[in-house]
């Protein structure tokens, strides 16, 4: 009746904490690489490739940062609401609301205004449009405990047909009028798009996706409302004894949530497409958001790492296009896919430990059992210190 | 009685842990007829040796003898074939099946073929015999606690067992129910078996057992005939040094009602855990007792008076503010502390650190003041003797004592008016018992009112002043806390109104 058994860790140490996305990109190569052999490519020079092509070159890494920046605003979104056990997977749709909206205020303002005005309208109305996409799920979720996971879920379909129609299925505010055959959008005021880095495509929307981490972390550690959020995402009833406005909480967390997303929608159109696109808009991006927090372990700080890693496998893709034997661009989905499957299965390694089982154990035996190592563990700790 | 072969003995028995030695050469033997105490604090080793004498564990040294021969027992169903069974303080049966199904459950020898009928009998046999009121065809989730142990005990006994071992048996139990099961116990050594009862109350064991081995860190202590010891001997083993248990009662006559409830209704309609028409006071320097079987309205009130619930009907007065469903927080201001059952989950976030769960009820602050919060844990630690590694270590980490010493010294920091404590030493050590009940004293000594909601009336008696009975969401007995009769409280408990 040998076995293994689950047991929870008294607390995590920092090698665990960092071994688990370190071994997840691991793992997620280790599984690409496999189905790379099979499919009869050579791994080691496809990741050469990858690596290379994003990160040693001028032209490639500043690709990457590029890409990373709406991936840190998204990334971003999906951590703060994570973190209170709220589920926000519309990161996507709220990003194309966020862009529809920024697109929108800074069009209706016009060309006359200038970039101190334009550029606040481009990141207020991004991040308004992003919260009012989820307001609607959030007030449901906190008043009707209906389940924000479906909800924000369905409304990215809805956002994604909105675009498109705004843009393909009618003459919209946002189509541009000069383009009657190849329907594209209004191309942006000059003084709304955000000044790029030299030569670069790296654009001050890198800026603003900083200070968001910053705000975000002061938030987490310095407020209340961090504090609230953390007792809210750790024990409820707990939150509810306290009592801290669980549904206003949930509320605030959400919209901060959406329009995180909508300024990451906000800041691709501003620093990169220039107007609202309707197949180039941040595709994926939100979730892709998902992994960046998951393998971040939802740290705002992480998330800039993270950001950075899921940006190299987006932007690969451009790369392998040019290698000479045709390498299946699925690969980097595959990737990403399978990294994300290692992170949230790491992350039960984090919190608990695997022991071999000595005798067929019985629920009392195991509580007892998870109570003295736990208690061992904390005198280990002690001593450590 | 040295020439009576003992049921089973245990001779040099070692079982370490990593880094924990649980059981340090431990001997034990069971004679026949005899009922065994073992007494021993929370982490003295008493349940490890339980486990190694059912065969759940594997000593690391020593042997097992049954009937004078040496065995080793592989798993708790060797166990039960060489005859010695255990009754656990958390049941292993199935609610939805009958009592004869779950006594047959998991019998190697159950016939492929049930034979409802002929189990249903000697189930009904086995429970005349040893005064064990169960029917065998009830279903099981049907059943009270007492009943669900009477199950778990036939269960043993059906499969011919000669040793019983019970861990903690009474802890869930009201007193008549306890007082039955003594009857049983009793009956089981008049027929040459051997029971091992496992306890920390001081009370019982004295009440049933023969013969007590007193454990403490691993190893006996000591081992003494039943009769003729000293509590307060057996007290001192136990723990290692002095404890004061006696009763404590308020030292000066109560003074202005400090908490009123009138007319309080809550709760699901009709629902169990449901408050009736309840109305209630305590006075400053009062402890007053709820007594009662769980399930019946405790959980109701408890959170009435905290806000955390708004009454269907009837007003909360906290120092005269009334502040009847208007939350956490305006109870608190009124000033109101609560310290809930269930210590580490709601009282505490058992992930934050001890340093943020010291600031955890301040839900109005704008900014966290970390370092305030750092000497806030750290005077706690200090002034309430907490075993924890330092003011940021998550408070899932530390022990049940501990954990209810951070509660509590975060809760009684206001200088409350009121404090509402459910259950406040259930699963502490008799040391840790000793020091809640002296800090539950001392804050009833400084002027405050205590709603003290247990179901263990041990506990109940200890500190009340006065004792509510509650039974359906209603005061069925009141009384004086000084010599309260337990036989009558116990019926109040059962919905008996006295």
């Amino acid at each position: 009746m040998k076995g293994l058994t689950l047991e929870r860790r008294a607390a995590a140490g920092v090698r665990e904490v960092l071994a688990v996305p370190v071994l997840s990109v691991l793992g997620g190569l280790l599984l690409g690489a496999i189905f790379l052999r099979a499919t009869g490519h050579d791994p080691v020079a496809v990741y050469r490739e990858m690596v290379t092509g994003t990160l040693t070159t001028s032209y490639g890494l500043a690709d990457t940062v590029t890409t990373s920046i709406p991936l840190i605003l998204a990334g971003l979104a999906a951590a703060v609401a994570f973190r209170v056990n709220l589920y926000n997977i519309g990161g996507e749709g709220q990003i194309y609301l966020g862009a529809v909206a920024a697109t929108g205020a800074t069009l209706w303002v016009g060309d006359t205004a200038p970039a101190v005005v334009q550029l606040p309208v481009l990141l207020v109305a991004g991040a308004a449009g992003g919260a009012a996409w989820i307001a609607v799920p959030a007030l449901l979720r906190a008043w009707f405990g209906t389940n924000e996971t479906i909800t924000t879920l369905m409304l990215n379909l809805v956002a994604l047909y909105l675009v498109q129609y705004l843009i393909l299925g009618s003459h919209s505010f946002w189509r541009d009028p000069d383009s009657p055959t190849f329907p594209k959008g209004k191309p942006l005021p000059d003084a709304a798009r955000l000044a790029t880095f030299g030569t670069t495509s790296v654009h001050l929307g890198l800026v603003v996706a900083l200070a968001a981490v910053g705000v975000v972390a002061f938030v987490l550690r310095k407020l209340r409302l961090g504090l609230d959020m953390k007792i809210m995402g750790d024990a409820p009833d707990a939150a509810r004894y306290a009592g801290i406005p669980v549904r206003r909480t949930m509320v605030v967390v959400l919209l901060a949530s959406g329009a995180l997303a909508g300024l990451a929608g906000a800041v691709e159109v501003g620093g990169r497409t220039h107007q609202l696109d309707p197949n180039g808009t941040a595709v994926g991006f939100g979730y892709t958001g998902i992994i960046v927090a998951a393998l971040a372990r939802l740290s705002p700080v992480g998330v800039v790492v993270t950001a950075v890693l899921l940006g190299v496998l987006e932007n690969s893709k451009s790369v392998l296009q040019t290698m000479s034997d045709q390498v299946p661009l699925a690969i980097t989905t595959m990737l990403e896919g399978a990294i994300l499957i290692f992170a949230i299965g790491g992350e039960i390694l984090v919190r608990h430990r695997i022991r071999r089982r000595t005798a067929p154990v019985t629920p009392a035996a195991q509580e007892t059992a998870v109570g003295e190592t736990a208690a061992v563990e904390t005198a280990a700790e002690e001593t450590a210190r | 009685m040295a020439e009576v072969q003992p049921l089973i003995a245990a001779e040099g028995i070692v079982k370490t842990f990593p880094g924990v030695v649980a059981n340090d050469h431990v001997d034990v033997e069971v004679l026949p007829g005899e009922i065994h105490a073992l007494l021993g604090e929370n982490g003295a080793g008493k349940s490890t040796l339980a486990a190694v004498l059912t065969g759940l564990y594997r000593p690391d040294a020593g042997r097992v003898l049954v009937d004078g021969r040496e065995v080793t027992i592989r798993s708790p169903r060797q166990g039960l074939a060489l005859g010695i069974g255990m009754v656990h303080q958390h049941f292993r049966l199935v609610p939805r099946l009958t009592v004869a199904e779950n006594v047959l459950l998991g019998d190697p020898d159950a016939p492929r073929l049930l034979r409802a009928r002929q189990v249903e009998q000697r189930v009904a046999e086995l429970a005349v015999r040893y005064g064990l009121d169960v029917h065998p065809a009830a279903r099981v989730g049907d059943l009270t606690v007492g009943e669900r142990q009477r199950v778990e005990i036939v269960k043993t006994l059906y499969r011919g067992a000669r040793v019983l071992l019970l861990d903690e048996p009474t802890a869930v139990l009201t007193p008549q129910e306890a007082q039955a099961l003594f009857t049983t116990v009793r009956a089981m050594a008049a027929e040459g078996k051997g029971v091992v009862f496992i306890s920390h109350k001081l009370s019982e064991v004295q009440a049933v057992s023969d013969r007590v081995t007193v454990m403490r860190d691993g190893r006996v202590i000591g081992r003494v005939p039943t009769a003729g010891t000293d509590r307060h001997e057996l007290a001192r083993m136990m723990v290692g040094r002095e404890v004061d248990l006696s009763p404590r009662r308020a030292a000066a006559p109560p003074g202005d009602v400090v908490l009123a409830l009138d007319g309080v209704s809550a709760g699901a309609a009709g629902g169990r855990g449901r408050l009736e028409q309840l109305s209630l006071s305590v006075r400053r320097g009062e402890i007053v007792g709820v007594a009662g079987v769980s399930g019946n309205g405790q959980r109701a009130l408890a959170e009435v008076v905290a806000g955390l619930r708004t009454p269907d009907a009837g007003t909360v007065r906290i120092a005269g503010t009334d502040t009847t469903g208007r939350g956490p927080q305006a109870a608190r201001a009124a000033g109101l502390a609560y310290a809930p059952e269930d210590r580490n989950g709601t009282g505490l976030a058992p992930s934050l650190s001890v340093a943020e769960n010291m600031v955890l009820t301040r839900t109005t602050d704008r900014l966290v003041r970390m370092g305030r919060a750092r000497a806030a844990a750290r005077a706690a630690i200090e002034a309430y003797q907490i075993k924890a590694p330092g003011p940021d270590a998550p408070t899932r980490s530390l022990s049940g004592g501990n954990v209810q010493k951070v509660l509590l010294a975060r809760e009684l920091a206001t200088s409350p008016d009121v404090l509402v404590v459910c259950s406040p030493t259930w699963g502490l050590d008799v040391g840790a018992v000793e020091f809640v009940r002296g800090r539950l004293d001392r804050l009833r000594a400084e002027g405050a009112g205590v709603l003290l909601i247990s179901e263990d009336l041990d506990e109940v008696r200890a500190l009340s002043d006065r004792i509510c009975v509650l039974h359906s969401g209603r005061i069925v007995l009141e009384t004086a806390g000084e010599g309260a009769d337990v036989a009558q409280l116990g019926l109040a408990m059962m919905g008996d109104r006295a």
